[in-house]
């Protein structure tokens, strides 16, 4: 056998050995199975085995920091000396409010500093200064749309491709086209809040309709952050061996009167994952051996960080143990800031922002960042006019799908790159715009994917994460 | 005949069809932009052949018999069209190609003018909306279902395989009725029956099992999306839902004709000529409560209106959306959601079909009008409970002014003896100012009080445990009985119901893309016009005494019409997928052209047919379905996809959720089989993170969680009466598959995943049930380790172990209590723990969780 396994060796080994792979999938794209027009529906089951992509992707894996409630990007990422120089003046244009009640047309000049940071010069808000550390390895994209101003929807765009819930999310296109590469934890981990769910809680991490198995598992902000991981004290070690022992000739000797059925095989599978989970998720979640200056790096050693870079290193452990995709959730929707801006949005900075720019260094002191993606970013900006006219203290700025700010990082993406403009107010995308859907085709390239091809049947229709919108793969900012 | 071989072309019979083959495609991609309401972009329309013949500036849209000009070929070949979309496949681009080569053939002479919403005759005849013609059925079997079974079966040269052995059916009829195991006594009585018909007796038994409506009552309360709380972010709780759910249980025990049990859920309450206003009124009269409660239905969808949610408006429309998506895909098998910003893309309906459905339920979830899920809800009391209620509550209030003023009273007596020890001259001021209230006090006041601290004797109840604890534990009984004669109150119920404003009907207007903000034209309450023949069928009052808009009564009469083409189709294919594991069309929600066909057409048309010619029952279904050769069958060792298609053999099923931690119960001897109520609460475990059986006691102070209640003997009952909060499924549920409810669940799907197996692993509740099945065992089967192994294979399996499983079992339990004694465990202990932790091994088994 040669080194690595050929593409039908493989194929074999996995549809004949476990018996439940993304079968379809795979071999439509070998042209090995004659365009079916009828959906799998349930003869067919699937799994999270490790799968090659089409062409081999830059990216291994992806940590999605997904900011909820909407960062205000004129604030944050994207200066706009327009707003300052017309500051409480009325906006001369048309403004595409969420909330009419508290609209107000006076401009809201950012009451942050701008300066250009590292070598690109890339201008960014005082409100960030660990992000202004890292920025010759960012790919700051000022031109983001998803155009549905409300946050659900906007999050249904960014994570499954339309602005309504039930469909896959990003995570789990990933399983399904690539699996998993560790055989010890799940393919697809959600990291969730201490101070509480996420704004449309199971919806984020959902498989829609794709196979459950591809669904992302929630990861419990506190310990245990797995259930069920702890074997009882009395049966740990040599008791559950034997336990599985048994358990295992038991299921041999029933799945041999029943050699037609794969789901047989799986459960027996599933059972030595489980066991080895026992050990690899509990050793991925153990912060304990971890150095102190790397904890410090995370801002575990201070009150206002130890959260958010608690969950950061978490995220970084699971991808070096081989996790495919990780999302990390602030609670609720806490960047939303309609009011109180002035001292809401420091805030938020700071819990996130030493903790952000810290796995970003981490992953490249480890030589993971090329082959790790970050994206940091929420599902909306908000408006260059000011929300809440009751005062400076209590002025906000109401949401902005028409044009927003996210950054990512790694697995292909450039250093120091800034995509895209919104117009002279921070309102609308105006350049280079990149919409939710090129933006996942991008991302599914930077996998090795393609978003024509990552079909999944479905009702006798390719389903797929673009569902037939005009994507492009925005190259501009591919290193 | 003749008409359409004059539309055929002359290049023969082999060529493409524009009704059949080219217009389905042009529906799905092109219609949006070239003909559907009244969009014709660059003035092409393609919804006709006739339309296509044009030129634009660009060329010929399309040339009958020359696709190289033709810009329908060259435009979709090349990928420019259509626009903003996916390219149509090189094979579609090929089949328009062939027909516009060989001519452009129709099947028909094609109408004058069409309507903005056209539906072809290829439509109308697709199979699901076709009438119901009940088929003849083969000669050559005894049961009607074999007969149609068969002739695919022997088609394909195979045939029924031998029926399963009685314990192996037993086992699965009794969780494919009851969703439990039969007990070994059950199982011993069945084999020993000798008489010719003692299947037939076992079938009866368990269809008259009070437990078989908390079976497949659950099938139906996932289709209507049952929950014990009104979902979104707040997912606050729906303590009043399980009367819904009871309802659903009782209509399948008394075997409630299908027909009236559809109607009674739609439209109860104008079945009974009620309004929002007289419900409470009529609500104690016969056969009234059923009624209102059935309409429970139509209260099932996520509804977070009550509480705070960002955009009321858009919550309203939701939750009127949510509820057309359960009515849909629940009774009419069609996935109308889409229609609601445009019309379906492949099936024949439109966005104006999706608002006629809204209509009509507008009457109910009026979002200009709204009532919240508290302003739908009926009080149960009668006027005595009622009454006896305020009377026990005026009691009570009689009690608490006795002892407030008790307690007054000492405390008076204190202070009066505290008064009399100071000087006389400052006695009179200092009587004012205890008298004068804390805030309106004067500073002398104030400084007098501080001087004489002594006298310092309030007069809030609750001091009398500072200046008289003797005397305050009296006041503490008098507190105890005033609260316990409270609680001698009838507890009062509610049911929640969908209901209408006397003569209060709200007009339905299309909204441009689905947006509410957007209104465009009215719309009146109609059926979808696929299946209305000529005239389109309006849901008007069908009694004019109604002083309701009478709208649902009328659609249900539609619904359960004997002419209806769908309802029936949907509801048996339905059953049977809950006895076979999979439907004869393989999505039961959806019947349109993206669902799968019928692989046995004839018998799913035949089964519909029947159903209606005797009374809608479903358990005379059930007889029929049980007794046939097709499922008494093994199952199939070498089962394929196509054997299993056609049914040769049965199909092994892994227990659902409810049945896997209800049977985990039944063995281990602990589950609580009370039936009905209300459900047990759920919370989540602090320490672990699990949501289990218990109720949370809230910290008024911060309101934390101080700790969790457990619920006694109430954490055992069956799964259907666990607290079905959305945003907290019960932790072994959840793992093996329960489905959320985003509105409803037409068909579970089964996952194979490392979490199933840590839970049974490690999970408390497997821990717990093994180790009752270990005390169960020791009290059963006390005299030795043989007879305790095959003890346990007759409580599982109903048979005996095999010489090498049971020498396994002796191996493992002299190994197990070995490695719990070196963790210094004592030998009865260990000998315990052993056993403890073999029952876990067989119910983690395959062959305990997989059904034959």
């Amino acid at each position: 056998m040669p080194p690595f396994p050929t593409r039908r060796q493989f194929l074999r080994s996995n549809a004949f050995g476990l018996g439940s792979l993304a079968l379809p999938f795979l071999l439509n794209r070998d042209g090995l199975l004659g365009a079916p027009t009828k959906p799998f529906t349930d003869s067919l089951r699937f799994d999270t085995t490790g799968k090659p992509p089409l062409q081999p992707g830059k990216a291994q894996a992806m940590i999605s920091l997904f900011m909820i409630g909407g960062p205000s990007h004129m604030d944050l990422f994207d200066p706009k000396p327009q707003l300052t120089k017309y500051h409480l003046q009325p906006f001369p244009g048309e403004i595409r409010y969420d909330n009419a009640a508290e609209a107000s047309s006076k401009v809201f000049g950012s009451p942050w500093k701008f300066a250009p940071r590292g070598q690109c010069g890339m201008e960014l808000s005082e409100l960030l200064p660990h992000l202004a550390e890292i920025v010759d390895d960012i790919t700051l994209i000022r031109s983001m749309k998803t155009g549905v101003n409300n946050h659900g929807q906007s999050m249904y765009a960014l994570h499954n491709g339309r602005i309504a819930a039930g469909r896959p999310t990003l995570g789990s296109w990933l399983g399904y086209g690539l699996g998993s590469q560790s055989d010890r934890l799940p393919a697809y981990l959600a990291l969730t809040s201490p101070h509480g769910q996420p704004l449309l809680n199971n919806d984020n991490w959902s498989a829609g309709w794709l196979p459950a198995v591809y669904q992302g598992t929630m990861v419990r902000p506190t310990a245990p952050h797995l259930l069920n991981l702890e074997p009882p004290p009395h049966l740990s070690g040599e008791g559950q061996r034997q336990q599985l022992e048994l358990l295992n000739s038991l299921n041999q000797d029933h799945r041999a009167q029943h050699t037609g059925d794969s789901d047989l095989d799986a459960r027996i599978q599933s059972y030595a994952l489980a066991a080895r989970m026992q050990d690899g998720a509990r050793e991925a979640f153990d912060l304990s051996g971890e150095p102190e200056h790397i904890k410090k790096m995370y801002g575990i050693d201070q009150e206002h960080t130890k959260d958010y870079g608690t969950r950061c290193l978490i995220a970084r452990r699971l991808v070096e143990r081989g996790v495919r995709f990780v999302q990390v959730f602030n609670h609720g929707q806490s960047w939303d800031h309609h009011g109180a801006i002035h001292t809401a949005l420091p805030d938020r900075c700071r819990e996130m922002d030493q903790p952000c720019a810290a796995l970003v260094k981490d992953l490249k002191q480890r030589g993971l960042l090329d082959s790790t993606i970050v994206h940091w970013g929420g599902e909306m900006g908000r408006l260059p006019v000011l929300q809440n006219d009751t005062g400076p203290e209590k002025w906000g700025r109401d949401h902005n799908t028409h044009g927003f700010s996210s950054w990512m990082a790694g697995g292909g993406f450039k250093g120091g790159h800034v995509q895209g403009e919104t117009d002279e107010w921070g309102h609308h995308a105006v350049k280079d715009i990149v919409h939710h859907y090129d933006w996942h085709a991008t991302l599914l390239h930077l996998f090795g994917l393609d978003h024509t091809k990552l079909i999944f049947k479905r009702n006798g229709t390719d389903a797929t994460l673009i569902d037939g919108q005009p994507a492009r793969i925005v190259s501009e900012m591919l290193a | 005949m003749l008409f359409v071989l004059l539309f055929l072309s002359a290049k023969g019979w082999g060529a493409p069809l524009f009704e059949k083959d080219i217009r389905p495609l042009l529906k799905a991609h092109c219609f949006h932009c070239h003909g559907e309401a009244g969009k014709k972009e660059g003035g092409v329309d393609l919804r006709l052949r006739r339309f296509m013949l044009k030129t634009t500036d660009e060329g010929p849209v399309m040339e009958p018999g020359n696709s190289d000009v033709s810009l329908i070929v060259q435009l979709t070949r090349k990928g420019e069209m259509p626009k903003g979309e996916k390219a149509l496949t090189p094979s579609q681009v090929a089949l328009l190609e062939e027909w516009v080569r060989a001519g452009a053939p129709v099947s028909r002479e094609e109408p004058e003018s069409i309507p903005a919403v056209y539906i072809t005759d290829e439509e109308r005849n697709f199979w699901s909306f076709r009438p119901i013609v009940k088929p003849t059925v083969p000669e050559g079997e005894t049961n009607p279902i074999d007969a149609f079974i068969s002739g695919p079966l022997r088609a394909s040269g195979l045939d029924f395989l031998r029926e399963a052995d009685r314990i192996i059916l037993l086992r699965r009829l009794s969780f494919d009725l009851i969703g439990l195991p039969p007990t070994p006594e059950e199982m011993q009585a069945f084999v020993n029956d000798a008489s010719p018909d003692a299947y037939e007796k076992q079938i009866d038994r368990l269809l008259a099992s009070p437990h078989y409506g908390e079976r497949w009552g659950q099938h139906w309360l996932d289709v209507a999306g049952y929950s014990d709380s009104n979902g979104q972010e707040e997912d606050t709780p729906r303590p009043h839902a399980w009367h819904y759910r009871d309802y659903v249980v009782r209509a399948h025990n008394d075997d409630l004709p299908w027909d009236r049990f559809i109607q009674e859920q739609l439209a109860g309450d104008e079945l009974l000529g009620t309004s929002h206003a007289q419900a409470t009124q009529i609500i104690h009269e016969s056969g009234a409560e059923a009624k209102l409660t059935a309409t429970g239905f139509l209260r099932m969808a996520p509804d977070p209106t009550g509480g705070n949610v960002a955009d009321v408006n858009l919550a309203r429309n939701q939750v009127m959306a949510e509820t057309l998506k359960t009515v849909s895909t629940s009774l009419m098998g069609l996935t109308l959601g889409c229609a609601q910003c445009h019309d379906h893309r492949y099936d024949p309906v439109s966005q104006q079909d999706y608002f006629r459905l809204r209509a009509v339920f507008e009457p109910v979830y009026d979002w200009k009008k709204w009532r919240g899920p508290n302003e739908r809800l009926h009080s149960l009391h009668t006027a005595e409970e009622r009454q006896q209620a305020e009377k026990i509550e005026a009691e009570a209030k009689q009690m608490d002014a006795e002892r407030v003023a008790f307690a007054k009273n000492r405390l008076n007596e204190i202070f009066a003896e505290r008064l009399a020890k100071i000087p006389e001259q400052d006695r009179e001021q200092v009587r004012v100012a205890r008298e004068t209230e804390e805030g309106k006090r004067t500073p002398e006041q104030h400084e007098l009080l501080k001087k004489y601290i002594e006298a310092k004797v309030g007069t809030d109840e609750g001091l009398l445990l500072l200046f008289d604890p003797e005397m305050d534990k009296k006041r503490i009984e008098m507190q105890a009985k005033s609260t316990a004669h409270r609680a001698t109150k009838p507890k009062e119920n509610f049911l929640m119901i969908a209901s209408e404003i006397s003569n209060e009907v709200p007009e339905t207007f299309l909204h441009n893309r689905g947006d509410h903000d957007q209104p465009k034209e009215k719309i009146e309450p109609a059926a979808i016009e696929v299946l209305s023949p000529s005239q389109p069928v309006i849901f008007t009052k069908p009694k004019p005494e109604l002083t309701t808009s009478g709208r649902r009564l009328a659609f249900a009469q539609w619904i359960t019409d004997r002419k209806n083409p769908l309802t029936a189709r949907v509801l048996v294919n339905r059953f049977w997928m809950h006895h076979f594991g999979r439907g004869l069309v393989k999505t039961p929600g959806d019947f349109g052209t993206l669902g799968e066909a019928p692989t046995h057409p004839e018998l799913l048309d035949w089964l519909a047919a029947d159903f209606m010619d005797h009374g809608w029952e479903l358990k005379r279904l059930h007889r029929m379905i049980l007794t046939s050769k097709t499922w008494r069958q093994i199952t199939d060792p070498q089962t394929t996809s196509i054997r299993e298609r056609i049914y040769c053999g049965a199909k092994l099923q892994r227990l659902d959720a409810e049945s896997l931690r209800d049977s985990m119960l039944a063995v281990s001897g602990k589950l609580n089989l009370q039936i009905g109520g209300e459900p047990v609460s759920v919370s989540r475990d602090v320490a672990t993170g699990r949501i289990i059986p218990g109720k949370e006691v809230i910290n008024p102070g911060n309101g934390m969680i101080d700790k969790i209640e457990a619920t006694g003997e109430n954490a055992f009952r069956r799964s259907l009466y666990i607290e079905s909060r959305r945003s907290r499924p019960l932790t072994v549920l959840e793992t093996f598959d329960l489905p959320l409810m985003n509105p409803n669940c037409t068909a579970r799907t089964v996952t194979t995943v490392a979490p199933q197996s840590l839970l049974l692993m490690n999970d408390a509740f497997t821990l717990e049930q093994a180790g009752a099945l270990a005390e169960r065992l020791e009290r059963e089967a006390p005299l030795n380790n043989l007879d305790k192994i095959q003890r346990t294979w007759t409580i599982l399996f109903g048979i005996a172990p095999t010489p090498i499983e049971t020498t396994r079992a002796m191996l493992f339990l002299v190994s197990q209590r070995e490695s719990l004694q070196k963790q210094g465990l004592d030998a009865a202990k260990a000998s315990h723990e052993a056993l403890a932790a073999w029952c876990q091994v067989m119910l983690s088994t395959n062959q305990f969780l997989y059904i034959e």
